[in-house]
């Protein structure tokens, strides 16, 4: 968790490098500089994509999306797919399946003008509906008088299996190009239910990540590459008239 | 800088390598078969057995065992033990394990203390068969399955020399193996 506010700490550094080049370019450039940028975000894991090539037991793959909805406040969701294979010395479990997040995000940065990055905590319920399969096991026994344990290479397969989770997410994203976005986030979830194999036990959800014997805690991480598809733009100006009245505001800027 | 954005990049997903979880010793795993010695006369009391020595074996042929004791025998330097309760290891990989158990058992030097060759050991041998059906309950992520064992019966063998053990009492009917911290069977002797 350290290493993950370490992390998080020094990746806006740079993005605030990276803001305040981009700062002289953009502010000269445009009288749109006043306005906001609406419009769909689209992009995928990259850190899910890096890992299916490094790790042999992993495979997965991530669509981020994200929708602007107000000044701070975004609809966000994830869609993935993930197979992992979780081994110890006494058990061999591949997990299998796909899962599907939505919430929002609340843009806490207040961006320079014509700027558009975000520091942002969000929330989603995720789902997921998946397969186990126990590739092999070793009985455990403290007792090794007669030295080998019984073991069973039969490929038995739990499928039909979904769960339910809430979770937190706390990131950033930066506009490195123009509408290209590069994010982090950091994920902490909790398990609302979830389907066990019999007589075996979740070892790896997917979407949910990890999951632990002693708790329903579970964390993750996401790099993602975003590009924003530009819709249309609203002004900024209005941000006082907006908090005396939330309800009028919508319809105002859309007549 | 970039070299910096790529360490940053890479770090997190090194460290997301899980840590070998241990199966602690508190958690229940493969059980033992526990045996406890009771008074042939008065089942109720406890009696030890002296000079017990307990010896699996896979292949039940070789009982009764031939008692002399060559030098390179695996009988050397056992010394039988004065308990009322033993601790049998069952195979998890088949559903029948054979103990010898062998009373009052000595090496006797045959007059002879620096000849080895004419060694024999003295004691009572039971060949003790334990039947039983495998089952493997999953425990936990870093325990995996332990095997516990049900239908339990046991038989003895009484070899030539006549039997020492006369009982062999299940705790109760359908027993099951899984429990340590209780009595499975009882011997009466």
């Amino acid at each position: 968790m350290k290493l993950l506010h370490t992390t998080l700490f020094l990746i806006s550094l740079v993005c605030s490098v990276w803001s305040s080049n981009a700062q002289d370019t953009i502010q000269i450039s445009t009288e749109n500089a006043n306005k906001l940028q609406y419009g769909l975000r689209i992009g995928a894991d990259a850190g899910k994509l890096i890992r299916s090539a490094l790790d042999d037991e992993y495979k997965g793959f991530e669509i981020v999306g994200d929708y602007r909805l107000t000044k701070s406040w975004y609809l966000a969701g994830e869609l993935g797919t993930e197979e992992k294979t979780t081994t110890n010395d006494y058990l061999s479990v591949t997990a299998s399946g796909s899962y599907f997040k939505a919430g929002a995000d609340y843009n806490m940065y207040d961006n320079w003008y014509g700027m558009d990055n975000m520091i942002y905590a969000g929330f989603r319920v995720g789902a997921s509906t998946f397969s186990q399969t126990r590739n092999n096991y070793t009985v455990y026994n403290t007792n090794q008088y007669w030295g080998e344990q019984n073991s069973s290479y039969e490929s038995v397969k739990f499928g039909g299996l979904s769960a339910i989770w809430v979770e937190l997410q706390i990131g950033i994203k930066a506009e490195v190009l123009n509408n290209l976005y590069v994010g982090i986030n950091g994920q902490l979830k909790s398990m609302i239910s979830q389907d066990e194999p019999e007589n075996l036990q979740n070892l790896y959800v997917p979407g949910f990540y990890k999951t632990f014997d002693s708790n329903s805690i579970g964390v993750g991480y996401g790099y993602t590459i975003s590009y924003m598809i530009p819709l249309f733009k609203k002004d900024n100006t209005k941000k006082k008239k907006e908090e005396e009245l939330p309800e009028n505001t919508e319809e105002d800027t859309t007549n | 800088m970039k070299k910096l954005l790529t360490l940053l990049l890479v770090l997190p997903l090194l460290t997301t390598c899980e840590r070998d979880d241990l199966c602690p010793d508190s958690s229940p795993t493969t059980p033992n078969m526990i045996i406890d010695f009771v008074d042939n006369n008065i089942i109720e009391n406890s009696k030890n057995v002296f000079g017990l020595v307990v010896l699996g074996i896979d292949d039940p042929s070789v009982f009764p065992l031939n008692t002399s004791v060559p030098e390179d025998s695996n009988l050397r330097g056992v010394s039988g033990e004065d308990t009322n309760q033993i601790f049998l290891p069952l195979k998890t990989t088949e559903d029948q394990t054979h103990f010898i158990l062998i009373s009052e058992f000595e090496i006797d030097y045959n007059g002879t203390s620096d000849n080895l060759a004419d060694d024999f050991f003295t004691g009572n041998q039971e060949l003790v068969t334990i039947n039983y059906t495998r089952n493997d309950v999953y425990v936990s992520r870093a325990c995996g399955y332990k095997t516990i064992f049900e239908n339990v019966a046991t038989t003895l063998d009484e070899g030539v020399d006549g039997p020492w053990i006369f009982q062999t009492i299940p705790q109760n009917d359908n027993l099951i193996i899984e429990d340590e911290t209780i009595t499975h069977y009882t011997f009466s002797h």
